[in-house]
């Protein structure tokens, strides 16, 4: 069976911007993946491609086997800010939404009210009543309604409150192995929650792929990671640290740096030893594992 | 239902949940049952407004007078009104994101323009035959034994001139905003009315223009090329906007 997704060198150009850049991806089949990056690294774009809803400049973008539009019987989709017709209620969306896949009226009228029971919209107020989590709430289950093999999300809880994130990742959770889940998000704690696979992307390319404890072991390879927030210069520190046999990575941070150490035992001792050769004040001193957070800073960079 | 019915219902079901519903209906109702009253009354206006000197130089109103105001306030306001109700009708679902909800489902952007075509043909086919209707029934009220025949000629062939401006302003939503919509509709409406200048204009959509005024005086014209070649360019311009809209990101 084909993978749910499959790019190829996907390049878009608008003007003189590059929003892809040559973006190969591959989204195996009921997997939850995660498609992350910074503002502008070309989630958006990507997700628009494989929709139909813009032509890639070159490159090629297979969706469930076919090509995008053939694809469409099979996809649910939620943009990032779902438009709505204000004058509509929510079910006669769904009826909407149910009529344009063929689906028979029975079986639209039984899964808008289950999902409409699912995601805590049991209203028969006008969509242009609704507020913004609403409406979110309403695009799942709109993009739902065809039971797709694969549901594509734009941010989908971007707008919600704690509590109607947590119920909008619960219920893409309960996908999990049952329906392919490619959904973008820049919010990492959802990502790391509900993910089997993280694709990440920046500048319009792939930078790393792989599921959270892959790319975490990535991150550090064999190491552990230090958080330290000093006082002073930082110039004499990395220098200081690049001629330490354990150490095998720096990155500075506004308040300090994140070191990576091969060797821990000889970390832990070397690390206040440096500081203190070099006049530095030692303010936080922390041994911990790469966290995604980590893995996007290192891969993405300081913006 | 197929994806067609599907869009042209919602679409049916836009135009009556929403101000469309009262701007067109509403205006031509009005008209039409003016029209007639000033058409009758037109004399004592003018003499109440101090013109009575020069009021031998009018004649007797007739049903003439009746539908002359009627085709009047079809070419004056009401096309103008078409093209207003038809510019936001695909750049309006653009621009509040329902065309990405709808047209990333298994519909065709071909199909989504054609129903947008048929949902606001009908509007003004209803409309506009309530209102010749309404013009009838006033003028009947006014001049007893006004023929139904010149009303329904002007209004039919001032159809045909509706369709073709829908179709037009359909190709600049598929396009454009919907001011730019109302720029190419109206665009085209002026490209007619030039062409009109032109001899041997009368057999081209462009005659579409002149001939309401025509027939509703009970006057006998050639309407065939007019209409077809009317509705010959209405159809290459629906074609035009569905080819424009596929192309178009979204």
């Amino acid at each position: 069976m084909p993978p749910a997704v499959e790019t190829v060198e996907l390049t878009k150009v608008y003007g003189s911007v590059r929003a892809l850049d040559g973006l190969t991806m591959t989204v195996p089949r009921d997997r939850i993946v995660g498609l992350l990056g910074p503002n502008g690294a070309g989630k958006t774009t990507t997700l628009r491609v494989l929709l139909g809803l813009a032509h890639p400049t070159s490159g090629t973008a297979r969706v469930l086997g076919t090509d995008t539009r053939s694809a469409r019987q099979q996809i649910g989709f939620l943009p990032d800010v779902p438009g709505f017709h204000p004058w509509l209620t929510a079910p006669e969306w769904l009826q909407f939404a149910g009529r344009l896949f063929g689906l028979p009226e029975s079986v639209i009228s039984k899964r808008s009210a289950a999902l409409l029971d699912q995601v805590g919209l049991t209203t028969s107020r006008r969509i242009g009543t609704f507020s913004r989590g609403m409406k979110q709430r309403l695009g799942i289950a709109q993009a739902l309604i065809n039971a797709p093999d694969l549901l594509i999300l734009d941010e989908p809880t971007s707008a919600l409150d704690p509590l109607g994130r947590m119920d909008i990742l619960n219920l893409i959770a309960a996908l999990k192995g049952r329906t392919t889940v490619l959904f973008s998000t820049h919010l990492l704690a959802d990502a790391e929650r509900v993910c089997d696979q993280l694709v990440i992307v920046d500048q319009g390319k792939v930078v790393a792929s792989g599921t959270v404890a892959e790319l975490r072991h990535a991150r550090s390879g064999a190491g552990t990671l230090f958080d330290l927030d000093f006082t002073g210069p930082a110039d004499q520190l990395t220098q200081r640290l690049s001629a330490e046999p354990w150490c095998s990575g720096c990155e500075l941070t506004p308040t300090g740096a994140v070191i990576t150490a091969s060797d821990v035992t000889a970390a832990r001792i070397r690390i206040p030893a440096l500081l203190a050769e070099s006049g530095m004040g030692l303010v936080r001193f922390e041994e911990r594992e790469a966290s995604l957070e980590d893995v996007f800073a290192h891969l993405v960079g300081p913006r | 239902m197929t994806a067609f019915t599907t869009l042209l219902a919602k679409d049916l079901r836009q135009i009556v949940r929403t101000w469309r519903i009262w701007v067109l209906p509403t205006l031509t109702a009005l008209l039409a049952i003016s029209g007639p009253i000033t058409a009758r009354y037109a004399r004592e206006l003018f003499a109440s407004l101090g013109g009575s000197e020069f009021l031998g130089l009018l004649s007797d109103p007739t049903w003439v007078d009746a539908y002359a105001q009627w085709t009047k306030n079809l070419a004056q306001l009401l096309t103008f009104v078409v093209i207003i109700i038809t510019a936001s009708a695909i750049s309006g679902e653009v621009r509040d994101g329902t065309a990405v909800l709808t047209l990333t489902k298994p519909v065709s952007r071909t199909t989504f323009v054609v129903a947008k075509f048929v949902a606001t043909a009908a509007l003004v086919i209803v409309s506009i035959g309530g209102g010749a209707a309404l013009t009838y029934a006033s003028t009947a009220v006014f001049f007893p034994g006004a023929p139904a025949g010149p009303l329904i000629q002007a209004t039919l062939v001032w159809g045909v001139l509706a369709l073709l401006l829908i179709a037009a302003t359909l190709l600049g939503s598929a396009v454009f905003s919907s001011g730019g919509a109302i720029g190419v509709g109206l665009g085209v409406l002026a490209g007619l009315g030039l062409i009109s200048l032109l001899p041997a204009a009368s057999n081209s959509p462009s005659g579409l223009l002149g001939l309401p005024g025509l027939l509703g005086s009970g006057q006998s014209a050639d309407v065939v090329w007019p209409v077809v070649t009317g509705l010959g360019l209405t159809v290459f311009l629906l074609a035009t906007a569905a080819i424009a809209f596929n192309r178009r990101e979204l």
